[in-house]
């Protein structure tokens, strides 16, 4: 009926279903089972062909969040090309990437710069043992903050090239030294809906089911099949944005048509990288 | 994909430990039911609890689509679309998602309120509702007593469904029927062509079946009418499907751009293509087979009972000179394209021919419809799987509404003010947005007493000062009630504001068309408690009734949308209120197609009082439609009442049953009815008069919505509004370099009326020859967001210091007039021509 990719409805609930019943019956054992297994690792495609640039997904994401007026953690970036009458115009949603890193670092450079990338709590997801920071990296690929140990460098900030953080004027500092200062914010891929079981507030709302939210290393989920149809992860180049940048993205687009290629904004210029990442409908 | 594996739930559980409280959430109490499915789950991102989930009903617009409402700590803060709904399929749009806005606008009216200043100064006391109560109930009363109850004008912007039942119902029950509406405004012009041909007016079109999309000026994919249950339905059809879907606009829209091709058209010249179109179908025999069937049931000549061959013989008479070189001249699309699209469209089967705002708002908009109507009609495209439907929506029952044993109108809502040379025979839908200057034309004692509801005139009708000009004088309007949950252009003019709940915070239940052909039942229920004094405007009425000595079975409008649901037939059996306030939405299962061809039993026609008009080839029942004086089932006044069914040989149908207008059972390409008040019976091209001495340098100016506004009520939500602050002028670069100017430059656009200041919005996507300027912006009065300025009753807002944009836009309806198209005297909004020079 619908979601032609994506998580489909029926498959949450059966996860949610599942996990309700599972849990009843067999409870601590099962996670047990799970530690040999390994952490997932989150995806996110975007369909161009889909997308109409509806911004249900920017406001979405604003009510999740409740995100201060002009800050945002997804954007639609309308791209024209041509001349009347065939001139062209097609709409490339933009979100934090949750970017790998390049693999000898394996951190992006958000995470590379952030002083306090390392001062949280040693966790295990899986069996792989992580720990958290200000700016941290979870073994299943999001790419968090953790107010309570920011210290308000903005260092992140300057050093994503995609301009994807904001300093949140709704968030106050935890750091005793730093609490007149704000935190900042950005995508965090909706861990605390995805880490339920369901979709990323955003991948919910796309009424053209342009946005699809999954496990890569799950060999039957909807996005490895996508990336394996479209050749997402072998062909980075096209398909991922600021490629040359080697962050090795997690957002990645399905662009039969060749929009990324003609989407192009002054990253290095750093008030034009942050002034690229509003939305505005002209 | 998620699956139902074990691998997969454990990297849920390993995730978050949070999972084990999976359902937990949902035991809390709900304001009303809840509903628990995996898509309609929602958790807070700082304290990871789940959210209140509750089922209910958009209404930023008329689509209004079921969504979940999600409260945590008692306040509102996320909606997303019910997963269950077949209609939305789960989907609402991001103004759908941005109505927390609404609830929490801070400029929101919480209490009732009194004018101490002068009118439109903008200054106000507040009132107790009991007060506010007595004075609008004592003012009726005395309307009443003096034998006058039609002195008091009710005139309403948005009301649908159970609110239109009711409180419609209960204003006529106070005995005046001088009931305003402002379907003038949106497409009365299709809705009448649709009762001049098929009857009841609204075409669904059938997406999931269709294998062809043609589009004539509707924005489907920003807004329109259904908007969101059609717009997902088309990307679907399209990409899973790959059907092609062609789009002519006069500005590539969001809609054109996602279109397989965009054919830029000018303005106002749909109908000439159509007419084109259907001149290729008859001369190349496109309409064997399939549309030569379909023709049985249509009337296109005098004689409802003609033969095919006649009836074909007499289209192709009539489209003679309707070629496609003939409408290449008229609308700039080449001929070659002309007949191209009318094949791809004749010989793709079945297809859907979606005609909307861009192919109605202008003088030929009626007949233009009509000219649509013939196309499906030849292809065979009616009411068929895939193809151009009658809509379905659910159909409840009412629990009782008093009535008034007398009712006396006013009448002024159907037509054109004095001196201005327009007339509009068949004003079904009326022509409101005339309302205003008719009070001005006929002078002081027209009404004694307005109310507004969910309407503003001010900013929604055309010639802004005018509109201005007549609230601001108390003479013309001696007392004014406004009714809205927000301040805004035109309550800023009303004597007293009486603040309604929002969307959010009441009960109805809801009809609005199914794109599936089913007809979902669904509800809208309240999400939080109205804020502060505000009450639902349906309360409100049934105290005033009540107080009137007018009897209700029901307190409240909740009670009256109880009890109506417990009545209906299906919803009853399924578990009536209860079941719908746990699950928001109901259907049959059961799709409806060609339901024309239905065959009606012998004994309808041998009930008493029916007889059978030979003309028309209808059985029908005068007794039933109240007509004393038989003239004839067409001249009869109202004879559509007293319809039975249609007879079509030796054969009892239900046929396209009439409705407003008493047209025959036949679908009617030839009207009777137009052919009466002397028109042309057949869709007939009449350049619009003001086109007729086009300068070189007149741009047509034409206006849009963009996807994430509606048009008058959604500038003050904040989320919306922030990514579109203001409105600019899109022009194309030829247009703009002949006259001095570069993108983002002031201009002056005047039209005959007035001049306008705005920005230019310098676009290959506009077409040359066309200004193109959006209607939801440069709003005067009406919240922070909107305008710049707190309302007088405004708090302070935490997003207060984070409002980056200082411009606010300009509102094109000052330089539009109030105009009629030629039949139903829909406002042509798009017929204005303007000059346009660097400011
Ligand atoms: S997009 Fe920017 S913030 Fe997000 S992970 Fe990549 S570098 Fe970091
Ligand atoms: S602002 Fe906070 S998260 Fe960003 S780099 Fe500095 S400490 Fe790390
Ligand atoms: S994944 Fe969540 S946080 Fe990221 S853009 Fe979507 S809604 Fe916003
Ligand atoms: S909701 Fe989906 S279709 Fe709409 S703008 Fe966002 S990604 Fe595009």
């Amino acid at each position: 009926m619908k979601k032609g990719i994506g998580i489909s409805r029926r498959d949450v609930l059966k996860a949610g279903g599942a996990t309700a019943t599972v849990i009843a019956v067999s409870g601590a054992s099962a996670v047990v089972a799970n530690a040999a297994e390994g952490p997932p690792r989150w995806a996110f495609i975007v369909d161009l062909r889909r997308c109409v640039g509806c911004r249900t997904c920017t406001v979405s994401c604003k009510a999740e969040f409740d995100v201060p007026l002009g800050r945002w953690r997804a954007v639609i970036k309308p791209v024209d090309w041509g001349i009347y009458p065939n001139n062209r115009r097609a709409f490339v949603p933009r979100l934090c990437n949750h970017c790998a890193g390049e693999s000898e670092k394996g951190v992006p450079p958000c995470v590379e710069k952030c002083p306090e990338a390392q001062s949280g709590e040693r966790l295990k997801m899986g069996d792989v043992r992580y720990r958290t920071g200000a700016t941290y990296k979870r073994p299943d690929g999001m790419i968090l903050i953790d107010m309570n140990l920011c210290i308000g460098c903005y260092k992140c900030i300057d050093a994503c090239p995609y301009g994807v953080r904001y300093i949140d004027p709704s968030v106050k500092l935890k750091r005793p030294d730093r609490e007149k200062d704000f935190g900042i914010g950005k995508c965090t891929f909706c861990e605390h809906r995805v880490d339920n079981g369901i979709e990323p507030s955003c991948v919910q709302a796309c009424p053209h089911s342009a946005r699809i939210f999954g496990d890569m290393n799950d060999p039957d989920s909807k996005v490895s099949k996508l990336i394996k149809e479209f050749n997402l992860d072998k062909n980075r180049e096209k398909t991922t944005l600021l490629p040359q940048e080697k962050t090795v993205p997690h957002v990645f687009y399905i662009d039969p048509e060749g929009v990324l290629g003609r989407y192009k904004f002054d990253y290095k210029d750093k008030a034009k990288k942050q002034a690229e990442f509003r939305d505005n409908i002209v | 994909m998620i699956q139902l594996t074990r691998r997969n739930f454990m990297k849920f559980a390993a995730a978050s430990g949070a999972v084990l409280a999976t359902g937990e959430g949902m035991k809390s109490k709900a304001l009303a039911g809840t509903v628990q499915t995996q898509t309609g789950r929602d958790f807070s991102p700082t304290t990871k609890k789940e959210r209140q989930a509750i089922p209910t009903a958009c209404w930023q617009c008329v689509a209004r689509d079921s969504m979940i409402g999600f409260v945590e700590d008692g306040r509102l803060v996320k909606l997303e679309g019910h997963p269950k709904s077949i209609r939305g399929n789960g989907h609402i749009c991001a103004r759908g998602m941005a109505g927390i806005n609404q609830v929490y606008d801070p400029d929101r009216i919480l209490y009732p309120m009194k004018r101490t200043g002068a009118r439109g100064e903008g200054k106000w006391k507040r009132i107790t509702w009991d007060e506010a109560v007595t004075e609008l109930t004592d003012r009726i009363k005395k309307l009443r007593d003096e034998g006058h109850p039609e002195k008091f004008i009710f005139h309403y912007g948005r009301m649908k469904a159970s609110a239109a039942k009711l409180i419609g119902g209960l204003v006529e029950a106070t005995g005046t029927g001088s009931i305003g509406n402002h379907t003038s405004l949106c497409e009365a012009g299709k809705w009448t062509a649709q009762e001049l041909t098929w009857g009841g007016h609204f075409d669904n079109w059938d997406i999931d079946k269709t294998k062809f999309i043609l589009n004539f000026g509707s924005n489907i994919l920003e807004t329109h009418t259904n908007h969101m249950p059609v717009a997902h339905r088309i990307m679907n059809a399209k990409v899973d499907r790959g059907v092609r879907m062609v789009t002519f606009d006069v500005r590539m829209s969001n809609t054109a751009a996602k279109s397989d091709e965009w054919i830029p058209i000018r303005q106002g010249t749909d109908m000439a293509v159509f007419l084109a179109m259907t001149n290729v179908v008859l001369n190349k025999g496109l309409y064997k087979g399939d549309g030569e069937e379909f023709l049985k049931y249509c009337k296109c000549t005098e004689k409802h009972d003609d033969t095919v061959e006649n009836k074909v013989e007499a289209l192709k008479k009539h489209y003679a000179n309707y070629t496609p070189e003939w409408a290449s001249k008229i609308s700039g699309v080449p001929a070659a394209k002309i007949e191209q699209i009318a094949t791809e469209y004749a010989t793709t089967k079945p297809a859907v021919l979606i005609a909307y705002r861009g192919a109605i708002t202008t003088y030929n908009g009626t007949d233009s419809e009509r000219a649509r109507m013939v196309l499906n009609s030849l292809t065979g495209n009616i009411d068929n799987p895939g193809g151009n439907c009658k809509a379905v929506g659910a159909g409840w029952a009412s629990a009782k509404i008093p009535k008034s044993e007398t009712k006396k109108a006013k009448d002024i809502f159907d037509g054109a003010p004095k001196g201005q040379p327009e007339s509009y025979p068949f004003p079904t839908h009326h022509a409101s947005h005339q309302v205003l200057p008719r009070i001005k034309a006929s002078g002081p004692g027209t009404f004694e007493l307005a109310l507004w509801y969910c309407y503003t005139p001010a900013y929604a009708n055309g010639d802004v000062q005018g509109n201005i000009d007549v609230l601001k004088d108390e003479k013309l309007l001696p007392f004014v009630v406004s009714v809205d949950p927000f301040y805004g252009d035109s309550t800023h003019y009303a004597d007293m504001i009486l603040p309604d709940a929002t969307y959010l915070e009441r009960y109805d239940w809801e009809d609005m068309v199914d794109p599936t052909q089913i007809g979902e039942y669904y509800i809208r229920q309240a999400l939080v408690k109205p804020l502060g004094e505000s009450r639902d405007f349906g309360d409100v009425m049934i105290e005033i009734c009540n107080r009137l000595g007018i009897k209700t079975d029901y307190k409240t409008k909740e009670e009256y949308v109880q009890q109506s649901v417990d009545m209906t037939p299906g919803v009853k059996e399924a578990g009536g209120w209860e079941y719908m306030k746990k699950n928001g939405v109901w259907n049959d299962g059961k799709a409806k197609y060609y339901s024309y061809k239905k065959e009606v039993p012998a004994e309808a026609i041998k009930e008493a009082g029916v007889v059978y008009d030979e003309e028309a080839g209808v059985y029908w029942n005068p007794e039933k439609a109240h007509v004393t004086e038989n003239k004839g089932y067409f001249r009869s006044k109202n004879a559509y009442k007293g319809y039975v069914a249609t007879k079509m040989g030796d054969k009892l149908i239900a046929g396209f049953k009439p409705d407003k207008i008493n047209k025959s059972g036949y679908m009617e390409l030839w009207s009777q009815p137009l052919k009466d008040v002397g028109m042309n019976p057949l869709p007939e091209w009449i350049p619009a008069p003001e086109h007729a001495n086009i300068a070189p340098d007149d741009l047509h100016l034409t206006t849009f919505k963009v996807v994430v506004q509606t048009h008058s009520r959604t500038a003050n939500c904040k989320w919306l509004s922030e990514i579109y602050p203001q409105n600019q002028a899109w022009m194309n670069p030829k247009d703009a370099a002949a006259r001095g100017i570069k993108d983002g430059d002031r201009i002056k656009v005047k039209s005959a009326i007035g001049e306008m200041e705005i920005l230019a919005h310098v676009t290959e996507n506009a077409q040359p020859g066309h200004i193109n300027i959006s209607h939801h912006k440069g709003h005067w009065a009406y919240g922070r967001y909107a305008s710049g300025k707190k309302s007088p009753v405004g708090a302070d807002d935490p997003d207060d210091a984070n409002i980056f944009w200082k411009g606010f836009g300009t509102h094109p309806n000052w330089i539009i007039p109030n105009k009629g198209d030629r039949i139903a005297g829909y406002q042509r909004w798009n017929d204005t021509l303007v000059k346009v020079t660097k400011a």
